[in-house]
């Protein structure tokens, strides 16, 4: 519970952004990059069994990735990827006070 | 190594799909009442043999979903798989469309490739 507290992104993963060990897990760091969110708090459930277990019991979800907006429980990989499509992403972070990095791009196309 | 034998199963399955994709669809549906429904065996991407039937993902058109916030639309088919899901599925990739949705948008996202997993 603490954990999912701690940020305003909190992800539960397989590996690292950096080096993510599952497709599904790859997919979520790949959207919140495409967002510009690279300040976010990662937990590698790989690292510990007892995590990734509790994390799957706390959310009453069966899966790894998870991710948490403000502390509340978002989904998966594929929740997060439709709300990316619908643009429910950028409208979430926006409550988050997070902007964005797909708002600056469109802006700059109506630019041009 | 993937002998012959296990090759062989995974071939006899093929056509239908597996045990656990028949369970699979036949609660979805029971659950549901699916106007489409697909169950695909994504195991063999994920570096099972074929017929492994760990990885799934299911995309699922009913109308029940109408109203429901995507969290709940996915809730719904774990619920249905709740005694797969503490055994042998692994992973389970959700599609939970309307029957309005799907007639607007009859494509689903393609799976994302392995990455190793925890065989790393």
């Amino acid at each position: 519970e603490r954990l999912v507290r701690e940020h305003p992104v909190v992800v539960f993963m397989k590996g690292s952004p950096a080096q993510p060990l599952c497709g599904f897990s790859n997919a979520v760091v790949q959207i919140l990059r495409l967002h510009g969110v690279e300040d976010y708090r990662a937990h590698d459930v790989l690292q510990d069994p007892d995590l990734r277990q509790g994390i799957k019991n706390y959310s009453n979800w069966p899966t790894i990735p998870q991710v948490y907006l403000n502390g509340e429980f978002v989904g998966g990989c594929d929740i997060l990827l439709q709300m990316h499509q619908n643009g429910d992403l950028v409208e979430e972070l926006k409550k988050l006070g997070i902007r964005s990095a797909l708002l600056d791009a469109e802006k700059d196309q109506e630019k041009k | 190594m993937r002998g012959p034998l296990l090759a062989a199963a995974g071939v006899a399955m093929g056509g239908a799909g597996g045990p656990l994709a028949r369970t699979i669809r036949a609660k979805l549906t029971a659950a549901l009442q699916p106007t489409h429904l697909e169950v695909r065996d994504d195991s063999p991407r994920h570096g099972g043999p074929p017929g492994a039937e760990t990885h799934f993902g299911v995309l699922v058109v009913s109308g029940l979903f109408a109203g429901l916030p995507l969290l709940q639309r996915h809730r719904l088919v774990h619920e249905a798989l709740r005694a797969e899901l503490a055994g042998p599925l692994h992973a389970l990739q959700v599609v939970a469309r309307t029957p309005e949705q799907w007639q607007s948008d009859p494509k689903t996202p393609p799976a994302p490739p392995c990455l190793g997993g925890s065989k790393r």
